[in-house]
């Protein structure tokens, strides 16, 4: 007996929910539940039913510094690697003529992705340090007399490294995008008169727009997710909002540490979805 | 690619001088290479040193002494059972994410009752915080009272990322299949069986193995969701992080370099097999 | 008459992909065995879910589909015993030309060597022996097309079903395909069903024509049928090669039908088989290589009709050249003059001529529903 489209459709996915209940909708569940218990002080839980977590959580000052913090990390990060791996599909899809030399270069910038970000955060230590190549380089030519201090372990070391991994996650959704741009469309606009920034700003911007977006997607939600480079590569001086709720965990203090993570979750998942209900993603993508 | 091809040919006719723009975007692109290998390669010449070394330039001497080093001390932790655990769970990973992929992305040519549910929720899976979704899968398997484990816990928080990726790749991969091959192949009298076996996978392997070296490097890579789900026994990248916490010395730059080539085998084999099954179908015109 | 395994018949045939809008609206048709039939019509009118349901693609709503005396609807196609040469053909990128048409061989579970024995033959068949190594991206069009029959062919099918099998090739190489399809046909000696939206095709390839319009047949029979003796306006324009004008009758006496309107003063029309009265508007088709053009002032004999009117385009077509003419007001009315009479005396843009023809080679068309060009 033949099988109706839709459950043969259900077969299909049925694989993929087997991982996703018990792997993302469950566990986000146990945090929401462990978010509104109290806890005994000692790494156990109280079942109840509290919102005192969330008060908590948001009437803290701390908190709110450190969603500031998060926030200006994400913020500088999506915009250093909007710019570049704009700029650089850009000039690969555009202004290099050599079909097979554009392969070649988009496949070097893609090749990192590969390897252990950890590897490439922790690489830029013998670079940016007090003794490092850049300030010893400086300090030779004599341009500076004191080596720089901001340069690791700081706010700017974050958005370094931040930048350094994550513009691939730009530059190959708006390479994609960019590349599916009729040339014809283009022709038509030079022969209209268009110049190169009426070009740019006409056609090569609004049709990038789909990559652009998921790029931000990536980016955004990797950053407000991540703790660790922000925890190394600030040497402690910056926190994050999930390194503050790693913190927690590690003196048990789950409920507090699960209210906070609900927020941040939700938080992200609205910008996700705002950003979503911009561009059909799945009609891009399969198209 | 074709339409790369055509697109750039557009902007950039062959003959006629370069606009300034190019030279101005060519330094942007050398910039952002040179920032991108650049550190790379500091550190792998650095775990080059010998016995002398620091973690800073000038180099100190030339020996494989850090290499040596980061398989024989205690300081530096079980390297060595680390990279073999990150190595088998890569594989497992990649082999589910793979077939589930592929058959996720076989569900979603066409609209279902639910898809969009089942599409939010991936992408939800893709969004979420890694730790806070580690954590979540260690209370939920406290809960319950299984104990976490690299190839459990640790192996269903990395599908929860490694999946949705998967998933939106053979989305891609799946938009140039044409929808008649399959048509063809049920015209021909093929079951559902064999159209998978001798239309789709054929026609879809190149992409396929794109996938499988998705799933390897996620998962191979993969810290925050494994963090609080692996159990005492620590996967490759948790090694790195908590050597980074407390190494001071050039094994952690020879533990990049011998990370590194191993993605670069991983790299070659899977970009090779690609080039392969291109080629093969290619020779038998010539 | 016995039935054939080859024979088609379609009754009651309806498809509806929302439950509101019909594509295919109750379609009755009978196809004999090992007749080369075409689906006429424009793109959207449901020719091609017609094939697809006789294929077994797509599943009707309703009616029966009944192929050699049985009703095949639910079965998958090779049950069916027809095979489908797909619109742009579907070749298999990733097999060689030999492993395309060897697949249906291969699911049947053949040995290598079994198969390739058989597909051989089909190959030289269709004369692609030196390409049977080749990919189906290395091959022309014309190649395509010859392996995509050869692949649906080897299966030995009772019905043959072909999706605008030409359309995807240029002007002068459908011309010759179109021959090879016929012989192929011919060869085969199974049914052939060919849907196309170009009615040079259907009535060149045709034994059978099917004019659909909106989920509807419009008219079915012999090509020649179909083209001289359209049935309706639509059909009539759909073809092409006739004049047709409506106007309001006069008078039916002798068998012959006059009109009200003062310029149609001239026309007579036989009533033939259609039901006549004063007052009603009617259809008027006369074809095209049937009207000829005079100066004004010949004397015209009592046997013909005629039109005046004046010349608003030449175009010269080589063996004969298109005057067209503003007779009948808003219709387009067409003659095709052969080209040595017309430069006998040609005429050019504005002058006033005479349209004439033989007034029983005129003929009335069926009422239709409101269907203007």
């Amino acid at each position: 007996m033949a099988l109706s489209r839709s459950t043969v459709s259900w077969l299909y996915v049925s694989p993929l929910m087997l991982v996703l209940i018990p792997f993302f909708v469950l566990p986000i569940l146990v945090v929401l539940v462990a978010s509104v218990f109290e806890t005994d002080g000692f790494g156990g839980l109280i079942p109840t039913f509290t919102l005192a977590n969330y008060g908590t959580v948001l009437t803290s000052g701390l908190t709110f510094n450190l969603y500031v913090e998060t926030v200006k990390f994400t913020v500088l990060t999506w915009f250093f690697t909007l710019i570049i791996g704009f700029f650089v599909a850009y000039f690969l899809v555009f202004h290099v003529r050599n079909p097979l030399l554009a392969i070649g270069l988009f496949l070097i910038c893609t090749v990192p992705f590969w390897t252990s970000n950890i590897i490439r955060m922790i690489s830029w230590i013998p670079l940016l340090g007090k003794e490092g190549l850049i300030n010893s380089a400086l300090l030779r030519i004599g341009l500076i007399r004191e080596p720089l201090e901001f340069l690791l372990y700081s706010s700017f070391a974050v958005v370094v490294a931040y930048v350094h991994q994550l513009t691939i996650f730009m530059i190959v959704p708006i390479f994609n995008s960019m590349a599916r741009i009729d040339k014809r469309v283009v022709e038509a606009a030079i022969d209209a008169g268009a110049s190169r920034f009426d070009i740019m700003r006409l056609i090569i911007v609004p049709l990038s727009k789909s990559g652009v977006a998921l790029g931000s997607i990536f980016v955004a939600s990797i950053v407000m997710g991540d703790f660790f480079v922000t925890k190394v590569m600030s040497g402690g001086g910056s926190a994050s909002v999930v390194g503050a709720f790693y913190e927690d965990i590690s003196v048990l203090q789950y409920p507090g540490a699960a209210a906070s993570a609900i927020i941040l979750t939700v938080v992200l998942l609205a910008m996700v979805s705002l950003i979503l209900r911009t561009v059909d993603i799945r009609k891009e993508i399969t198209r | 690619m074709a339409d790369v091809r055509a697109t750039k040919r557009a902007l950039a006719p062959s003959r006629g001088s370069r606009p300034w723009t190019f030279y101005l975007l060519a330094s942007l692109f050398t910039c952002y290479v040179i920032a991108l290998y650049g550190p790379m390669i500091c550190i792998y010449i650095l775990s080059f040193q010998d016995v002398r070394g620091g973690l800073v330039f000038p180099m100190k001497g030339l020996s494989l002494h850090w290499f040596i080093d980061l398989f024989t001390q205690v300081r530096t932790g079980d390297v060595k059972g680390s990279f073999d655990r990150s190595i088998k769970l890569a594989i497992l990973v990649t082999v589910i994410t793979v077939v589930v992929s592929f058959m996720a992305a076989m569900a979603f040519r066409r609209r279902f009752p639910g898809d969009n549910i089942v599409f939010a929720l991936m992408i939800g899976s893709l969004v979420a915080p890694g730790l806070v979704l580690g954590i979540g899968v260690g209370l939920l398997f406290n809960a319950i009272g299984i104990d976490t484990s690299p190839y459990g816990s640790a192996l269903g928080a990395q599908l929860s990322w490694t999946l949705p990726f998967g998933v939106l790749v053979m989305f891609a991969v799946m938009s140039r299949f044409n929808p008649a091959w399959e048509e063809a192949a049920y015209d021909l009298g093929a079951s559902a069986w064999q159209t998978i076996w001798l239309v789709f996978i054929p026609v879809l392997a190149p992409g396929l193995v794109a996938v499988a070296l998705f799933g390897f490097t996620l998962s191979y890579d993969e810290f925050a969701r494994t963090l609080q789900t692996a159990g005492p026994q620590n996967t490759l990248p948790l090694e790195i992080w908590s050597m980074t916490l407390n190494v001071t010395s050039p094994s952690l730059y020879a533990l990049g370099t011998v990370t590194t080539i191993i993605s670069f085998v991983i790299i070659g084999a899977a970009l090779g097999t690609i080039v392969l099954i291109q080629k093969r179908r290619g020779a038998r015109a010539t | 008459m016995a039935v054939l395994r080859g024979d088609i018949e379609l009754a009651g045939l309806t498809k509806s992909y929302d439950g509101v809008h019909t594509v295919v609206q109750g379609i009755n048709l009978k196809i004999p065995d090992g007749a080369y039939c075409c689906f006429l019509g424009p793109s959207g009118c449901g020719k091609t879910t017609i094939l697809r349901m006789i294929a077994g693609h797509e599943d009707p709503t309703d009616g029966e589909i009944v192929i050699g005396g049985e009703n095949v609807v639910g079965l998958p196609p090779v049950a069916r015993g027809t095979a489908m040469m797909f619109q742009s053909y579907a070749l298999f990128p990733h097999l060689s030309v030999r492993d395309n048409i060897a697949f249906a061989l291969r699911i049947r579970g053949l040995s290598k060597e079994d198969r390739y024995r058989q597909t051989d033959a089909m190959i030289e068949k269709v004369r692609l022996t030196e390409l049977a190594d080749r990919l189906p991206a290395q091959l022309s069009g014309g190649q395509q097309q010859r392996v995509a029959l050869a692949r649906a062919a080897i299966t030995q099918p009772r019905v043959l079903l072909l999706d605008e099998p030409l359309s995807a090739l240029d002007e002068q190489l459908r011309v010759r395909m179109r021959v090879e399809l016929q012989s192929m046909q011919r060869d085969l000696g199974i049914t052939f069903i060919h849907v196309t939206h170009s009615q040079l095709e259907a009535i060149a390839l045709a034994d059978m024509v099917v004019v659909m319009d909106r989920g509807e047949i419009k008219q079915a029979g012999p090509a020649r049928d179909v083209y001289a003796t359209p049935r309706d306006r639509y059909v009539a324009e759909f073809l092409g090669g006739q004049n047709v004008f409506s106007g309001k009758v006069d008078a039916v006496k002798d068998d012959l039908v006059s009109f009200a309107a003062p310029q149609m003063q001239h026309i007579a029309v036989p009533v033939g088989a259609s039901r006549v009265g004063k007052g009603d508007t009617m259809d008027v088709a006369v074809r095209r290589d049937d009207v000829e053009l005079v100066r004004p002032g010949v004397e015209l004999t009592a046997d013909k009709s005629w039109l005046s009117s004046r010349v608003l385009a030449v175009e010269y077509q080589g063996n004969f050249v298109k005057v067209m003419l503003d007779a009948t007001g808003s219709d387009e009315f067409v003659a095709y003059i052969p080209e040595r009479v017309f430069f006998r005396d040609p005429y050019t843009i504005g002058d006033v001529v005479q349209a004439t023809w033989p007034s029983h080679l005129a003929r009335l068309l069926a009422k239709t529903t409101a269907l203007t060009a």
